[in-house]
């Protein structure tokens, strides 16, 4: 590096760094950009721009030449990939190829990665449940993982903060476990949905069903005209990206919204390789990219570095940032970095049919469902096992047609739409324990095509999590039955972990820097001007989809850092 | 104030409709896959499609052959199928064709709407476990093919790719 002038350096120089343009990159390059700050956004695959790099969006199905089905060719060279539910034909280009980005599986997980702008924020399923202060309280009181630094209250407003600016619609239920936000209208539960509901908390005085609150304008407020977003039109493909901008995502809100403010810089092609620690300073001093076309290593300088890489790249990153103060990486006096880490339970199902309301169906689509709120463990310890699960809730009107025979027989019986009974079906969100076996670590040896380390990832379930299965299938099977449903049946799917996309913590928070890698504030305990705001800064998980907590995270995140930055205590 | 609305949004996907071409890192994804050369003779392509439109025929619509659907059937077999079944489906037109040829004295092709009919359902409810597994295979893809052909979507099912409402509970509309 020694050829660069003071220029070159001065011109790689910026107020912030931003590591990674996912949903929580995204929200840090917002707020601080926002904020006054020049910052740099770095993303290591391509630029992905709203409307015009959504190639799909706007085919019709007979479009896809294969239907939505994979080829042979890409599922077998993609299996990890193609057991994502979202991985298909007409969005298939939003993920990371198999062969192209490697690790090592100790243990089956399947590791799903969005290597572009935006992440996987153009391919999350868009639920957004705020945490409560039972599920924040939850390591304290169960005794597991480390207590929460934070709990609700300390992050109820910016739960608000972020719930205004993306668009969120939900109903406001008045569930002490499941609070409520700021709300754009609900989306419909529909007639057997609304009957199960009915049902349930008749029979359970506990137990809800509530529509999922989700990150979908159903109406407009100014602040999205404002970002060019308009109201959903439930075409429900939002995996192709969408349009109307109608979904939250990065790539149609807050990262258009930063490159407005003038002060952002955004760079593709650009794959972290470490933070550089300055030894004089005792703090960082920028990051160290390898440009994915050329390979070359160039660095850049900041006071403030945020790391959104993603939970595990955000692990492999601090990993990877040696120092003669840090030889095991940046901020892991405690040994603990890649430890601890957690996902979700979504192995279970359990489906019927209901005969009710065979005079009514649906109109037109929903981009959400039907939501059951945790209802175990959660003002005390009542089973087997510890903490319990979310679940998601949905009834649909069966139509088929009769496809009996052949010739103008069949051809008859496919132009009418029959009608059948509605079928009805769960899926379980179960929270998982962080534990110090479950963790990631860089592989001493393999590298991958950029060079860097590859990652050993070792995480499985347990005895924990197969009781917490048989128990949503007793309690949900019961449920589904009082309602008076047919042919209720259980499946486990034995899907591997990492298959929920859910991967947290490795870099958990914490009030003890030795038993932590984060404080309160999501800062480093051993190299204060290092935020990282992503799943990696996890303590336990709970059960909500997580992508609303970590926007809320890196928005007050921001506001600390640059509090703290303006009153030189970085 | 509705109408306005309307107007807007189909004039934003119609200018979006522009720039449906693929780039191509997204349709890198499939090039390699795409159908390159046929898994099927060119008599054995008639044959297939002659069974696609025994299966859907015309009507006062059109069949399952007019849409296309043979070609469709070919390349899913091709690409997203394994080896087994790529031969079963060669091999089995073949033996349609010649079982035609035994029985009528003329090519698939070449026999009667009723003739070609005949063959097919006795082939489907016949016992032959190699020749219902290849018909079966034929039939779902035929069906598929025509439910989801541009005619079918666009003038019989009415497809809506931009629903823009979600009502929970609506009277089912009769007949």
């Amino acid at each position: 590096m020694a050829n660069f002038n003071i220029d070159s350096k001065k011109a790689r120089t910026y107020d912030a760094i931003v590591i990674g343009s996912g949903i929580s990159g995204g929200w840090s390059a917002k707020e601080l950009t926002e904020k006054g700050l020049k910052t740099l956004v770095l993303e290591r695959g391509r630029d992905v721009q709203h409307i015009k790099d959504y190639p799909t969006t706007n085919m019709m199905p007979w479009e896809f030449e294969h239907r939505e089905r994979l080829t042979k060719e890409i599922a077998d060279a993609n299996p990890i990939a193609a057991r994502c539910y979202n991985f298909k034909e007409s969005s298939m280009h939003f993920f990371a190829k198999d062969n192209e980005h490697p690790y090592i599986q100790e243990k089956p997980f399947d590791w799903l990665r969005g290597y572009q702008v935006g992440g996987k924020s153009l391919l999350w399923a868009r639920q957004t449940q705020r945490w409560s202060k039972y599920d924040f309280e939850g390591p304290a009181r169960d005794q597991f993982a480390v207590e929460w630094p934070i709990g609700y209250d300390d992050l109820a407003p910016w739960y608000s903060h972020v719930e205004k600016f993306a668009g969120i619609t939900g109903n406001k239920d008045g569930i002490d476990a499941l609070p409520d936000g700021e709300f754009l209208p609900p989306h419909d539960l529909n007639c057997v949905e609304k009957y199960f509901k009915e049902q349930v908390s008749k029979q359970y005085k506990d137990r809800h069903i509530i529509i999922g609150r989700a990150a979908h304008i159903t109406e407009p407020q100014q602040i999205h005209l404002d970002q060019g977003r308009a109201k959903c039109q439930h075409r429900v493909m939002c995996e192709r990206g969408c349009p109307f901008g109608g979904y939250f995502s990065s790539n149609a809100s807050t990262i258009p919204w930063a490159m407005k403010t003038g002060n952002m810089t955004l760079r593709p092609h650009s794959v972290v390789h470490s933070i550089i620690y300055d030894d004089k300073k005792q703090k960082a001093s920028g990051v160290r990219v390898i440009d994915a076309n050329t390979k070359q290593m160039i660095e850049f300088y900041a006071d403030i570095i945020f790391l959104n890489a993603a939970a595990l790249n955000s692990n492999l990153v601090l990993l990877n940032s040696v120092s003669s103060r840090f030889p095991n990486g940046l901020g892991n006096d405690s040994g603990l970095l890649g430890k601890y880490v957690a996902f979700h339970n979504y192995r279970a199902t359990v489906s019927g049919e209901y005969e009710g309301f065979l005079d009514s169906t649906t109109d037109g689509k929903r981009p959400n469902s039907g939501y059951i709120p945790r209802f175990r463990n959660v003002y005390k310890q009542e089973t087997d096992f510890l903490r319990g699960y979310a679940a998601g809730f949905g009834a649909n009107r069966n139509t088929y047609n009769d496809r009996n025979g052949l010739g103008e027989s069949l051809k008859a019986g496919l132009h009418e739409t029959k009608y059948g009974n509605w079928s009805v079906g769960s899926h379980m969100m179960g929270e998982t324990i962080p534990k110090e076996s479950n963790y990631v670590a860089l592989d001493k040896t393999e590298k991958d095509p950029f060079g860097m380390p590859k990652m050993r990832i070792s995480v499985d379930y347990d005895d924990n999590d197969e009781k917490m299965i048989k128990d949503y299938m007793e309690q949900v099977s019961e449920m589904f039955t009082k309602a008076g449903f047919a042919n209720v049946r259980t499946h486990d799917n034995h899907r591997n972990p990492g298959n929920d996309i859910h991967e947290m913590g490795g870099a958990r928070m914490g009030k003890d820097p030795k038993t932590s890698l984060l404080n309160k504030w999501n800062q480093l305990h051993h190299c204060k001007n290092v935020f990282v705001t992503d799943g990696a800064c996890m303590t336990s998980t709970s059960t909500q989809n997580p992508s609303l907590t970590y926007m809320a995270l890196s928005a007050r995140a921001v506001d600390y850092a640059v509090k703290q930055s303006k009153a030189k205590n970085l | 104030m509705k109408m306005e609305r309307r107007v807007a949004l189909k004039s934003m996907a119609v200018a979006m409709g522009a720039m449906a071409g693929l780039p191509s890192w997204a349709s890198g994804w499939n090039k390699s896959a795409v159908a390159k050369g046929r898994l099927l003779s060119a008599d054995q392509s008639k044959n297939l499609t002659m069974i696609v439109e025994t299966i859907i025929p015309k009507t006062d619509t059109p069949g399952a052959g007019e849409l296309g659907v043979g070609d469709f059937v070919q390349k899913m077999v091709k690409d997203c199928y394994d080896a087994k079944a790529q031969a079963s489906l060669a091999s089995g037109v073949s033996n349609i064709d010649e079982q035609s040829i035994q029985r009528f004295g003329k090519s698939f092709t070449d026999a009667s709407k009723e003739q070609r009919l005949q063959i097919l359902s006795e082939i489907e409810k016949g016992s032959d476990a190699v020749q219902k597994g290849f018909f079966s295979m034929v039939k779902n893809l035929t069906i598929q093919g025509y439910m989801t052909s541009e005619y079918v979507m666009t003038n019989i099912t009415h497809y809506e790719m931009i629903p823009a409402r979600y009502h929970g509970c609506v009277p089912v509309k009769k007949g």
